[in-house]
């Protein structure tokens, strides 16, 4: 019997606005994390332990980092034959100008020869920002079993959260009979992943139709899974237990990160048997220096450390000098906090240097600060004018 | 075209690495908590652009084999590679696997390599150099074969069973001897050699003329009085690796920050097979000062000037002090580690003390339980 095969398709195209300064010259998936890895190792990374061998990275916005990033597939053991990453960019195209991605269906439809060429049965939709570990194929299976047109992964949600969401009402088998983006009143705590298995043939058509559509935002939220259930077709929720996360603002990355310090860290890098793969630098092993105080911290390869580190992540290659005191927070790759520094409830961007003896963030405030070099100018003109 | 074959040559007869080697030679031990010791000469050849590298290993070769593939080491994959080699029939037998009956049992790599010279250096030395420098010396000098060395003063405690270089004018090698610990002041042959290719094919086959227990500096030394062997030198942090405590001496030195930001930079990075492990958390209450950390660890309890292997779990209470701990080994609560290497997963739990002696350093084997 010939092998029912499913693409995945990982939409990695947006912005992330309210990152601010983190996106500014990289696209969201590509933004650091955990201390080693960016964010779309994680959906690369489960495809990879899911067997899945083909996956299309949908990229538009800021793509050059994430399109060298992702040639290298063979980081997560994608560069098998008949298989590996595909970097899919918007494409002049021989019937239709140069175009951009009008919405995540958009980016789909697009790229339809892609998939006709891959001979896909099935097609897994993901999203490049999200942190979880799930097995797709398990997904997959449950799908098949459920003879459902689509299967969307939901997880449960604090019903007071529910309506920031976009919610599942479901019966009883978890058919899905009902979706609401942002429900003022939810009906359940059921929201989606963004994640979804389509069978292809049914998708195709449906996304030859919304393509022809002027009134559809091209969107699988919004236009898509709404058509399908209007027309009938069997939805089915798949219920996810675990930790997942949308990194979309600064104070999201920075407790995602945080989660990791946790006893209780449900996303568990350390299981051996579900790695997260990421492009490994070869940068020296963690030095702690002489002078050094560290106490609940999550600390990296190619960090050097000679100063206080309490309940913080340092990422790839940052520094923490000697008398600098770092509290709740998140020093990203290459970052210095120079000597005598002290960084409170932060993130300090890539590449940063927090000057000597300069105080950043406060314990007190409700606000995560993201340290960019304007915020330090900021700070040494201040310094300057306080004399 | 390429100028140099790199060849990463077996340890030397006199290497002894106690309970380590018992397992695997000393150059495939886990070094520096990330790293394996042959790192360093492979990554040394790869950023000096060595394209075409043959790597000879000798018994219990399954850690070497496991680790090396050229994507690790930053190689052209396709117009280079590197080459794990043997000799097939002196593999079993100690006494006569020396490195000559393994370049005799592979002489058709050698002679069929697309380039002038090679560079052979020995798998469990540790400092950084770049082989191009080495060449140009050897060129400029117009000497047959360029022997590279490094003054040492501490000639009697480490160094020992290495070859000597006694220098005339102009650094030209006058003798080759025996490092048995009597002088304070001596400069150490790094076993490193540069060469034209066919003088090499002609050493090997002289060599296995002469005696099938020959090695190459036995050869080399042979000919100080025909051939014109010039010594360069090398400046910077040098180890050789053939004891346990220089093994541990040299983990233990290049914990320091300075020490080993002097070898390993943006510039001259040292590759790794990547074990794809997650950072390493410190709980609340650990201590640490003055180590090296692998990913992967969890740390709760104290760590004092130490190297701490990936994946090593160090329980609440415990106190592990001037030691070396290999991967994947669990010290557990309340346990007193000082002066030792602990190998791999291994398991310390159920004891007070394990205290070895900063001249010589307490071995835990290998899947230990104590």
């Amino acid at each position: 019997m010939k092998k029912q095969k499913m693409v995945a398709m990982i939409l990695a195209g947006g912005r992330g606005t309210r990152l601010f300064d983190l996106t500014k010259k990289v696209a969201k998936p590509a933004v650091h994390f955990g201390g080693k890895y960016r964010i779309i190792d994680f959906p690369l990374s489960n495809c990879a332990n899911s067997n899945i061998s083909t996956v299309g990275v949908l990229v538009q916005y800021e793509s050059v980092l994430l399109n060298s990033y992702i040639a290298r597939d063979h980081v997560w053991g994608l560069d098998i034959a008949g298989g590996g990453v595909y970097c899919l960019p918007p494409r002049e195209k021989d019937t239709t100008g140069f175009g951009e991605y009008r919405g995540t269906a958009d980016a789909i439809t697009q790229n339809l020869d892609f998939l006709d060429q891959e001979e896909a049965e099935y097609v897994l939709i993901l999203s490049g920002d999200h942190i979880y570990k799930m097995n797709y194929d398990k997904m997959l299976q449950a799908h098949m079993d459920s003879h459902a047109d689509a299967t969307i992964a939901v997880l449960e949600v604090p019903l007071k959260e529910a309506s920031r969401f976009g919610i599942m009402n479901c019966d009883e088998s978890d058919q899905i009979v009902e979706f609401e983006e942002k429900p003022k009143e939810p009906k359940s705590n059921l929201a989606s992943m963004g994640i979804y298995i389509f069978n292809y043939k049914t998708l195709r058509k449906y996304l030859k139709e919304d393509e022809k559509n002027s009134a559809s935002s091209h969107d699988f939220g919004k236009d898509i899974i709404p058509t399908y259930l209007k027309d009938g077709l069997k939805l089915q929720a798949y219920r996810f237990k675990g930790y997942w996360k949308d990194v979309g603002t600064i104070s999201s990355l920075w407790e995602a990160n945080m989660d990791l310090l946790s006893d209780k860290d449900a996303l568990d890098l350390s299981d051996p048997s579900w790695k997260i793969y990421t492009g490994d630098n070869n940068v020296i092993p963690q030095v702690i220096g002489p002078d050094a105080e560290i106490d609940t911290a999550y600390i990296t390869q190619g960090c050097a450390v000679n100063g206080l580190v309490k309940h913080s992540v340092l990422f790839t290659g940052s520094k923490v000098d000697n008398k600098a005191e770092v509290y709740d927070s998140v020093i990203m790759n290459n970052a210095v906090i120079g000597e005598g520094a002290k960084v409170t409830r932060c993130v300090v961007m890539d590449n940063e240097k927090v000057p000597a003896g300069m105080v950043l963030g406060d314990k007190n405030s409700k606000d995560i600060l993201l340290v960019t070099k304007a915020v330090i100018n900021a700070k040494k003109a201040e310094e300057q004018v306080n004399g | 075209m390429d100028k140099i074959l790199g060849i990463v040559n077996l340890e030397s007869s006199g290497v002894h690495v106690e309970g380590i080697e018992d397992y695997r030679p000393v150059s495939a031990a886990s070094f520096l908590g990330r790293y394996r010791v042959l790192d360093f000469m492979i990554s040394n050849m790869t950023n000096s652009k060595i394209n075409n590298i043959q790597v000879y290993i000798k018994n219990r070769p399954r850690s070497t084999i496991d680790h090396i593939n050229g994507t690790n080491y930053n190689i052209n994959t396709k117009k280079g590679h590197i080459q794990i080699l043997h000799g097939e029939k002196s593999f079993s037998s100690e006494v006569y696997n020396t490195d000559i009956a393994n370049f005799w049992a592979n002489r058709e790599f050698i002679e069929n390599a697309d380039t002038p010279y090679v560079v052979i250096a020995p798998s469990h030395f540790v400092y950084v150099q770049d082989f191009n420098v080495l060449l140009q010396s050897h060129v400029e000098s117009g000497a047959d074969i360029t022997i590279m060395y490094q003054s040492v003063f501490n000639a009697k405690e480490a160094f020992n069973n290495c070859d000597t270089l006694e220098l005339g004018d102009d650094k030209c090698v006058k003798a080759i001897e025996k490092n048995r610990g009597k002088y304070k002041n001596r400069d150490i042959s790094l076993e490193c050699y540069c060469m034209s290719r066919t003088l090499l094919l002609d050493l090997i086959d002289k060599a296995r003329k002469t005696s099938s227990l020959y090695w190459l500096s036995d050869i080399i030394s042979d000919n100080v009085d025909e051939l014109k062997i010039q010594a360069y030198q090398h400046k910077g942090y040098a180890a050789c690796i053939n004891s346990l405590k220089a093994y541990y001496d040299a983990n233990i030195e290049l914990s320091d920050y300075y020490t080993l930001k002097s070898l390993i930079n943006d510039d001259w990075p040292i590759f790794t097979k990547t074990n794809d492990t997650c950072p390493t958390l410190y709980k609340e209450g650990a201590k640490i000062t003055g180590s090296l950390v692998g990913n992967g660890c969890i740390i709760e309890g104290e760590v004092i000037n130490s190297v701490i292997g990936r994946d090593c779990v160090i329980k609440k209470g415990a106190v592990i002090k001037d030691s070396v701990i290999l991967p994947s080994s669990l010290i557990n609560r309340g346990a007193k580690i000082e002066n030792a290497v602990i190998d791999r997963y291994a398991i310390v739990s159920h004891i007070k003390e394990l205290r070895g002696d900063k001249d010589k350093p307490l071995y835990v084997k290998r899947r230990d339980r104590i």
